[in-house]
């Protein structure tokens, strides 16, 4: 294949306030089930508010998710064991905030792809929002967190920002700042 | 097959804070956002959304005396990686006005009217060759409400899954010589023109008897380039 000049990636944008409803399928923030069969692994919701500057809850703030499976497996081929994936775990969800900023998500337990702590990649569209968003979530009281190459990328004192607190045994809380505060840690990939 | 994700030129991505749009400043982070070099968990991403999200036709302009009020237009998209490669079996998510510049959400309100024939969006997948093609009308323009005179001009959204985590894309369309562009708080947050010009529909002739349809073409493209080349 002769390889073409490089192109330019597209300009984002905001999605602006008329994302539509209809595009947050029901079930989407339910990833423990692929066309009726059950994803292997513990079943864990993982769930908190999105706000804005001064603490205001965001409603109709998009939220996906992204994560391997409960042996730490990507659906992709670009992960070497992907092979060996679930094939009942997709590893994607959606969900959109209600009106007190609150999203949730029930969701595998993931475990530890090469060389990481157990994680979810999230990210953000909203209206204001002029790129997308992204931000990792690590779990409370997981030794393999302080190891972690993306864990440790952020300056320490804001670290514990990305850990979702243990609500109980299979129930995590994640509450993201956008901006000011306690402001969650986001990515510039 | 592994995708590299080189850093994108700042000039060519809009600004994240933009003076006149308040709800940027209120909710883009203060902090600088933290460099990372990609792992896994952002060279891979989700292949086949597809079976998570029900699809929907492209044709959603309706016909007869169901049809849509407003021009006609088949709006022929090409998704594109940053070797030009295709990217095909892409869930493209894509919304929009209707003629009259007013979308079916809460969240807008009574300034224009609602076309019972017409709910504007579309959700479907790339073919091989990276394309799609909607048959659709063409969006009006609206004023943004509380911002001192701001009107969009007229564009259509898209949402666009690519290969990988950090191929995903939001993006706007605009569409040629729209006097409203050049005003545009969002399109020219984007400071570098040729950028800005990309995200700019091109008008081509009509095809076909009987010529009822403006024809767009576009590209679009995504984060992503093949490690190795000639790898499928």
């Amino acid at each position: 294949m002769k390889r073409a000049a490089a192109l330019v990636p597209t300009g984002e944008a905001t999605v602006g306030p008329f994302f539509p409803p209809r595009y947050v399928d029901a079930g989407a923030n339910d990833l423990t089930a692929l066309e009726g069969r059950r994803a292997r692994g513990e079943t864990i919701e993982i769930h908190g508010a999105v706000r804005e500057e001064d603490g205001a809850p965001l409603e109709n703030l998009i939220v996906e998710i992204w994560q391997a499976d409960a042996r730490g497996i990507y659906r992709h081929p670009a992960d070497p064991r992907h092979a060996e994936a679930d094939p009942d775990f997709l590893g994607w969800g959606r969900s959109a905030t209600g009106a007190a900023g609150e999203y949730r998500f029930r969701t595998i337990r993931p475990g530890a792809p090469a060389g990481r702590a157990p994680h979810v990649n999230v990210m953000l569209m909203f209206s204001g929002l002029m790129r997308i968003l992204k931000t990792t979530l690590f779990f409370e009281g997981d030794p393999r967190n302080d190891s972690d190459p993306v864990y440790c990328c952020v300056p320490a004192s804001r670290r514990e920002l990305l850990v979702a607190r243990s609500k109980g045994e299979d129930n995590f809380e994640f509450s993201i700042q956008l901006r000011g505060g306690r402001e969650t840690p986001f990515f510039d990939d | 097959m592994d995708y590299l994700t080189p850093p994108r030129d700042e000039r060519t991505q809009p600004q994240r804070v933009i003076a006149g749009y308040p709800q940027t400043a209120r909710r883009t982070p203060a902090q600088p956002l933290v460099r990372r070099e990609p792992t896994l968990s952002e060279l891979t991403g989700p292949l086949a959304p597809a079976g998570r999200l029900a699809l929907l036709g492209g044709d959603i302009a309706g016909h007869r005396e169901k049809r849509a009020i407003g021009q006609l237009m088949h709006l022929c998209v090409r998704v594109l990686d940053e070797d030009g490669a295709p990217v095909g079996g892409a869930v493209v998510e894509m919304w929009q006005a209707n003629a009259a510049g007013r979308y079916i959400h809460p969240n807008d309100d009574d300034h224009a009217p609602v076309d019972a024939n017409f709910y504007g969006a579309a959700r479907l997948v790339t073919d091989e060759t990276g394309a799609f093609t909607l048959r659709t009308v063409k969006p009006g323009g609206y004023p943004v409400p509380g911002s001192g005179g701001w009107w969009r001009p007229p564009h259509v959204h898209f949402s666009i899954f690519g290969r990988v985590w950090l191929s995903r894309l939001v993006t706007q369309m605009y569409f040629p010589g729209e006097p409203l562009n050049g005003q545009d708080r969002i399109l020219n947050a984007v400071p570098d023109a040729a950028a800005r010009e990309r995200l700019v529909a091109r008008l081509e002739p009509p095809r076909g008897e009987p010529y009822d349809a403006l024809v767009y073409e576009h590209q679009i493209v995504l984060r992503g380039r093949a490690a190795t080349p000639g790898q499928a």
